[in-house]
């Protein structure tokens, strides 16, 4: 309701006796009266026109605020569709590469394999197991046993450093 | 003053961001919160810093507007500018306090020589307290009934009218002898 459709008199007496309720909204009234004989000065013509052009300024920046915040979200959706893309991407290439890498794998193993130290072991162990068999060929010796025995230590070191690598 | 579907187009509009509408609602309220604040504080310069405040505040705040009645809305920001600003002026008086009486003399030369005609209402309305002058402003130029204003100032509608009821009544004795 308004404030001018009011009826005061009504309002006062909830809380007074009718004729103080009366009193009370004639004072009002009345007061209200001085107030409307006394009107107070106007803004300037060019204060509303400054005010006009202030909210103008503030009404475009803010436009322009929604602008750059929805374009902004708008590339950081993009940046995120790209990047998902990139990854996908890259997933799909690393899962067609993995089977030929599997059929790669037995040639890096023998790459291993073809190693020269491998043929400077190889060799080692054909030269003991070729003193061996001498050695046992010549049983009879006195110190033939003790000899086989050191063979046999220096074969199994070998044995360990070719599984070492 | 503006009908109510009228006025429910512009704060659409202003809702909306139209300059347009904010144009006519400026047209439409400028000069009631003009009287408010210069009623308030007698100032011509203070009130049109408050005036231009407000309007940039209800840009801002336009889109909290829900139902319910956009004076008592509108008069509310302007009651909580006016708050703020003499909380500001009293924080800006206690830092100067001591540079204030040493310019005292100055300070009364300055408003004598004003060029604003201060009139009889606003010399006795400085008579009245505070709050009082705030009601009895807020109630004339709001135009929002008493239960709106008392809805605004968080206080029973019993205590509203009965303050109202006798700062009126001490004004119009003030202006009357």
């Amino acid at each position: 309701m308004n404030g001018q459709n009011e009826n005061l008199k009504e309002l006062f007496e909830k809380f007074v006796e009718g004729e103080q309720a009366e009193q009370a909204a004639e004072d009002i009234r009345k007061g209200e009266q001085i107030l409307g004989g006394n009107p107070a000065p106007q803004p300037d013509d060019e204060l509303i026109a400054n005010i006009k052009a202030e909210i103008a300024v503030s009404l475009y920046n803010k436009k322009q605020d929604t602008l750059r915040r929805t374009a902004y979200k708008m590339m950081a959706v993009a940046a995120g569709f790209m990047l998902l893309a990139v990854i996908s991407v890259k997933l799909f290439e690393k899962n067609s590469i993995e089977p030929e890498r599997a059929v790669n794998s037995p040639a890096a193993l023998s790459a291993v394999w073809d190693n020269s130290a491998d043929e400077t072991l190889t060799a080692e162990i054909e030269q003991i197991e070729s003193d061996l068999f001498a050695m046992q060929s010549s049983e009879n010796s006195s110190n033939g046993s003790e000899a086989v025995t050191e063979l046999e230590m220096e074969m199994i070191e070998t044995n360990n450093d070719f599984w070492k690598g | 003053m503006a009908k109510s579907e009228d006025l429910a187009r512009i704060i659409k509009g202003c809702k909306s961001g139209d300059a347009k509408s904010l144009s006519e609602l400026i047209d439409i309220y400028s000069g009631r919160l003009y009287g408010y604040f210069y009623r308030l504080t007698g100032n011509r310069e203070t009130s049109n810093d408050l005036l231009s405040e407000l309007f940039v505040k209800l840009v801002e705040k336009i889109g909290s507007f829900k139902d319910g009645s956009f004076e008592g809305w509108l008069f509310k920001i302007a009651s909580n500018l006016f708050y703020d600003y003499l909380r500001s002026r009293q924080r800006q008086e206690k830092s100067f306090e001591v540079l204030k009486s040493e310019f005292e003399s100055e300070t009364t030369e300055t408003k004598q020589s004003s060029d604003e005609r201060i009139d009889k209402l606003q010399v006795q309305l400085g008579r009245l307290d505070r709050d009082t002058r705030e009601l009895i402003m807020l109630r004339y130029y709001s135009q929002a009934s008493f239960k709106e204003i008392a809805a605004m100032r968080a206080e029973p509608i019993g205590t509203t009218l009965s303050k109202l009821h006798r700062g009126l009544k001490k004004l119009r004795e003030l202006i009357e002898h």
